[in-house]
């Protein structure tokens, strides 16, 4: 299991860049970077969807309690768990996916990865604000915030995974 | 299932924590992170270092001015008659920020003084320029600050010209500006004009600034003015703080429960 510390020491390097660089970067109010999604995006196919959302989970309340935001990154993050699979089998090309391989796009072609990524990013940062928001009336607001930072997070996603993913062999 | 489980686990933490945190353990009050916060904040807090010192050094100059000893006596039975006309009413607690964000839809600060230096739940914190928030949690070493930047803080303001007075609100957008709420439209308010806390709840003692009026517009289908505030402070670049004791809270708390 070599994959083990791989995994467990990219975890705690997502959560030390998304509260110590990210969340400090106050940009403006509707750009937030978040790339905590890119962890859970980047655990291995054959993952169940329990393991899935107990990772997940840790994840969002190790950010959480760092960040005073109370539980809004774990529930996010764990929203994102549970509709991987489901997007994933949604996507799959026809003769399913290498399980040697990763969800990255550095494995996957571009154009699958922007678009399973860029929806499970969405549904992310729309649940995120909208529950950090709790009202409708700020529902144009909320659209805004997700829209910009989404953007902005998904150019971030992908400029750091050159960085620390190798090509599968 | 288990996703619904813990879907209701969070939120539910969320929606409490919120309102009433029950423990500093999940926050940034808690000793591991008020810890790696306070490693941040030593390379961190360079950045802001010349502003900071200039407001510092603004602020020593007015206290300067008002240090009876700098200024010449024109009455002395006044002066020497002072301890037994005044008594200290509120008790101040220097701490520093250690973390703060100004861009969420919420915003909350972590300073280093806690239970062990007298911080509590509930008490005011301002800076040399204007208010700041109000005490969310805290533990023995560190508290957590719900900022002037969050949907619910409703501080009790009143502009200093015509006393008209409302609750202090935040939209989400900007950090620069807020809004004044409950001011009727019968109240010329010119713009420009200082506002300032109005003592009311106890928290802040009456004066503090908060910032100036910045426009006015009417609410549709209200007699109420929409105000825009500018605040005085810049929240982004804030460091130095103190926290407000108010040593006759219980007895004005209990006073007006009674009514």
């Amino acid at each position: 299991m070599d994959k083990l510390h791989v995994f467990s020491f990219r975890f705690l390097l997502f959560a030390a860049l998304q509260v110590f660089v990210f969340n400090q970067l106050s940009i403006s109010s509707y750009l937030h970077i978040m790339i905590a999604p890119l962890y859970v995006m980047l655990l291995p196919f054959d993952f169940s969807v329990f393991r899935l959302l107990i990772i997940s989970f840790f994840l969002g309340v190790i950010i959480d309690a760092l960040s005073n935001t109370f539980g809004l990154h774990a529930s996010s993050l764990v929203l994102v768990a549970y509709l991987r699979p489901s997007i994933f089998n949604w996507f799959a090309p026809r003769d399913g996916y290498d399980p040697l391989k990763v969800p990255s796009i550095i494995d996957m072609p571009n154009k699958w990865f922007l678009l399973v990524f860029g929806i499970l990013l969405s549904v992310h940062h729309l649940w995120f604000f909208a529950i950090e928001s709790f009202s409708l009336s700020e529902i144009l607001l909320i659209l805004q915030k997700t829209f910009f930072s989404c953007l902005l997070s998904l150019l971030v996603c992908i400029i750091l995974q050159p960085l620390f993913l190798n090509k599968a062999k | 299932m288990f996703f619904l489980f813990l879907q209701i686990i969070t939120l539910y933490t969320y929606v409490s924590y919120m309102s009433v945190p029950k423990s500093s353990v999940f926050t940034s009050a808690s000793y591991v992170s008020g810890t790696l916060y306070e490693i941040e904040h030593s390379v961190t807090k360079h950045f802001h270092l010349a502003e900071n010192n200039e407001n510092l050094q603004k602020e020593n100059m007015r206290l300067r001015k008002q240090n009876p000893l700098f200024l010449y006596k024109k009455n002395r039975t006044v002066l020497s008659a002072n301890d037994t006309l005044y008594a200290q009413q509120y008790d101040y607690i220097a701490a520093t920020i250690i973390n703060s964000s100004t861009t969420n839809r919420n915003n909350f600060f972590t300073i280093d003084a806690g239970k062990m230096q007298g911080v509590k739940r509930g008490l005011g914190v301002f800076s040399s320029n204007g208010i700041v928030g109000i005490v969310h949690n805290c533990s023995k070493h560190f508290s957590v600050v719900k900022s002037v930047l969050t949907s619910d803080i409703n501080i009790d303001v009143m502009i200093v010209e015509n006393g008209a007075f409302g609750l202090l609100k935040w939209n989400g957008k900007n950090s620069r500006y807020g809004s004044i709420s409950g001011i009727t439209n019968d109240i010329k308010i010119k713009k420009g004009s200082k506002v300032i806390t109005r003592g009311g709840s106890g928290i802040f003692p009456k004066g503090l600034n908060v910032g100036t009026v910045h426009s006015i517009a009417p609410l549709e289908g209200k007699p109420l003015h929409f105000v825009k505030l500018e605040f005085a402070e810049k929240y982004g670049a804030l460091q130095n703080v103190y926290v407000v004791k108010n040593k006759f809270l219980t007895e004005l708390n209990k006073l007006q429960l009674e009514q």
